[in-house]
C-alpha cells in the first residue's frame, strides 16, 4: 500500500510537469492545428537559463523570505525568455508559412527544434562553474538541489513528500487554474476561444486573430518557461536533449487527452506520469517505454480523438 | 443623390489563377436593400468577402462611408459598422447560443446599450432566447441562419452583409427571415444581401444587381428587375 501512494506521488508530480509543457502544445494545435515541435526545446533551453542564474546569484540551499524571492525572480524571468523565444520563433519561422501546405510549418518546426538544441550544446559548453566548467558541453549538468530534503510527513513516516514535490503540484494547479481563469472568463480567452473554432467567423466579430495566435504562443512559452524550473528543482538535471525527449512525451499527453483541447492535456500528462511510476514499480524500469506507450496506444484505439476530444470538428 | 454609403468601383478579385470579380461596380445607399443575385460560382460571396477584408482586392477601391477599405484588415472593417452573416452560417459549434451572441458584441464597450441590442435580437427571433444556453451545433439550420444573423446585429452595423440567408431553409423559416430583415431595414440598418432565391430577394429590396462569371451584367430598381424577361428566365424559372 505504502509503495503504491508512494508511487503515485512520484506519478503526480511528474505528470505535472508533463502536462504544463502538453498545454504548449495544445492550446498552439487549437488554434492553428500545428505541432509546434520546438516548443520542447523552448523548455529545454529555458531551463539552462535557469541553472545559469542559479550560478549567476550563487543560489544554495537555503530557506528565507530573500530566497525565496529569489527563486520567484528565476522563475519569472525564465517564463518571460521562453514566452519571448516562443513568439519570435513563430513570427520569423511560423507566420510567413500560414498559409502555406500543412507539411511546411512542421518540417520548418523540426528544424527550429534541432537549431535550438544546437544553440543548448553551446550554452552548456561556456566556461561556466553551474556548467562544470564548460568542459562537457554535451553532459548533463546537475542543477543544485534547492530545496531542503526534509521528509514533510516526519521522519519516521514510510512514505516520503518532500517540499518540492509540493512546489511542483502546488505550484503547477496554482498555474493551471490561472490559465483556466484566463480562457474562461476574460476578453483574450473568449478571441481563443472563438478563434480556435472557426477564425474566419472569429475575424468577422472584430478579433485580431494574428494577434490571439501571438498571445497563445507567448502564453504556451510562459508555461513552458515555468515548467522548465520546476522541473529543474525537482529532477536535479538539466541536459540539451532534455527537451526531445520530455517534449515528445508531453506530445503524446496532449494527444491522448484530446489534442486541442485544455483539460485534455492535464490529464494526459497526468495520465502519462502515473503509468509510468507504476510501471516502474510494479513491472520494471526496463520496460517503461514499452508498457507506456503500449497502454497509449491501446486507449488510442479505442478513442482515436483522445479521452476529451472530440471525435469529430462540428462542421454545419 | 448623396455619397453612397457603399462604393465598388470596377473591383478585381482572383484564387490563384482564377478571376473570380472582373471588374465589379456597385453602389448601396443609406437606408436601402440592396441584393445581389446571380447563380452559382458568379462571384457573390467573393464580392461580400472582398467587402469586410476576407478576401483581398487585387484591382480596384472599396469605399465605406467615404473611407477607402484598402489593406485594411476586416478586424478593422467590423469596427467601422460592417457586419457580415457569411456564407454557411458559421455559428460557433462549441459554444452556446448566448457566448455567440456575446461574441457579437465583441467589439463593443457600452454595456448597457449592448443588453438593449440583446433584448432586441431575441425579440426578433423569441426561438433563440428559449436556446440561449443550448450549444448552437445542436440548433437546427434555420435557428442557426437566425443566431448569424442576431449576431451580426450584436456588432450594430450601419450596414449588413447577409450572404444567402435562404438557404436550405424551409419556405416558412425562409419568410421569418426575410420578415426580419425587413424589420431591421426599417429600423435603419442598410443591407446588402446575396441571394439565389433571387425572387424573395427583389420582392424585398429596392434595387438589384445580377452577377453573371465575374461582371455585373443587369442592374436596376428591383421591381424592374422582377419583371425583366432576361432575369426571368435565368433566375426566376418563367
Amino acid at each position: 500500500m505504502d509503495t503504491l501512494v508512494q508511487q503515485l506521488i512520484i506519478g503526480l508530480t511528474n505528470g505535472m510537469v508533463f502536462a504544463l509543457i502538453a498545454l504548449g502544445y495544445t492550446m498552439v494545435y487549437g488554434i492553428l492545428e500545428f505541432i509546434n515541435f520546438a516548443h520542447g526545446d523552448v523548455f529545454m533551453l529555458a531551463s539552462f537559463l535557469a541553472l545559469t542564474l542559479v550560478g549567476a546569484l550563487g543560489l544554495q540551499q537555503q530557506t528565507g523570505m530573500v530566497f525565496a524571492l529569489e527563486l520567484l525572480g528565476i522563475i519569472l524571468t525564465c517564463a518571460a525568455f521562453a514566452a519571448s523565444l516562443n513568439w519570435t520563433i513563430d513570427r520569423l519561422v511560423y507566420k510567413p508559412l500560414r498559409k502555406a501546405p500543412k507539411l511546411a510549418p512542421l518540417v520548418s518546426a523540426i528544424g527550429v527544434s534541432f537549431i535550438l538544441q544546437n544553440i543548448g550544446l553551446f550554452w552548456g559548453g561556456m566556461p561556466l562553474k553551474v556548467f562544470g566548467g564548460g568542459n562537457q558541453a554535451a553532459a548533463p549538468k546537475a542543477f543544485p538541489d534547492l530545496l531542503p530534503a526534509t521528509n514533510l510527513l516526519g521522519p519516521n513516516s514510510h512514505l516520503t513528500l518532500l517540499p518540492k514535490d509540493v512546489l511542483v503540484i502546488g505550484a503547477s494547479l496554482t498555474v493551471m487554474a490561472a490559465l483556466y481563469g484566463l480562457v474562461r472568463f476574460t476578453k483574450l480567452g473568449k478571441a481563443m476561444r472563438a478563434t480556435a473554432q472557426d477564425p474566419t467567423a472569429a475575424r468577422l466579430m472584430g478579433i485580431d486573430v494574428d494577434f490571439v495566435v501571438g498571445a497563445t504562443f507567448v502564453i504556451g512559452g510562459c508555461l513552458a518557461g515555468f515548467a522548465a524550473v520546476i522541473y529543474s528543482l525537482y529532477i536535479n538535471t538539466v541536459h540539451y536533449q532534455m527537451g526531445y525527449q520530455n517534449g515528445l512525451y508531453a506530445f503524446t499527453a496532449a494527444v491522448v487527452g484530446g489534442i486541442g483541447n485544455i483539460p485534455g492535456a492535464v490529464l494526459g500528462g497526468l495520465l502519462l506520469g502515473l503509468l509510468r511510476a507504476l510501471s516502474d514499480q510494479f513491472i520494471g524500469a526496463q520496460w517503461q517505454p514499452a508498457v507506456l506507450f503500449g497502454v497509449l496506444i491501446v486507449i488510442l484505439v479505442f478513442r482515436p480523438a483522445g479521452l476529451l476530444g472530440s471525435t469529430a470538428r462540428e462542421k454545419v | 443623390m448623396a455619397e453612397p454609403l457603399l462604393e465598388l468601383d470596377q473591383v478585381y478579385a482572383s484564387y490563384g489563377a482564377i478571376e473570380s470579380l472582373k471588374g465589379v461596380t456597385l453602389s448601396v445607399q443609406a437606408g436601402e436593400i440592396v441584393t445581389l443575385i446571380g447563380g452559382n460560382g458568379a462571384g457573390k460571396t467573393t464580392t461580400l468577402k472582398c467587402i469586410s477584408g476576407l478576401h483581398a482586392v487585387s484591382r480596384g477601391s472599396i469605399r465605406f462611408d467615404g473611407r477607402d477599405l484598402k489593406n485594411l484588415p476586416p478586424h478593422d472593417i467590423v469596427r467601422l459598422g460592417i457586419g457580415h452573416s457569411p456564407e454557411g452560417r458559421r455559428v460557433f459549434a462549441r459554444m452556446t447560443v448566448a457566448e455567440n451572441l456575446d461574441l457579437g458584441a465583441y467589439i463593443r464597450k457600452d454595456k448597457v446599450e449592448t443588453a438593449l441590442d440583446l433584448a432586441k435580437v431575441y425579440a426578433l427571433f423569441p426561438v433563440l432566447e428559449q436556446r440561449r444556453q443550448q450549444l448552437a451545433g445542436t440548433l437546427s439550420g434555420g435557428e442557426q441562419q437566425m443566431l448569424a444573423v442576431g449576431r451580426a446585429m450584436m456588432a450594430r452595423p450601419r450596414l449588413l452583409l447577409l450572404d444567402e440567408p435562404s438557404l436550405g431553409l424551409a419556405p416558412l423559416i425562409v419568410q421569418t427571415i426575410f420578415q426580419v430583415i425587413l424589420t431591421l431595414n426599417q429600423q435603419g440598418t442598410t443591407i446588402l444581401l446575396v441571394e439565389q432565391n433571387a425572387r424573395m430577394a427583389l420582392k424585398i429590396a429596392n434595387r438589384g444587381y445580377v452577377l453573371e462569371t465575374g461582371e455585373i451584367t443587369m442592374t436596376g430598381p428591383a421591381s424592374d428587375l422582377l419583371v425583366d424577361p432576361r432575369v426571368q428566365s435565368a433566375y426566376l424559372g418563367q
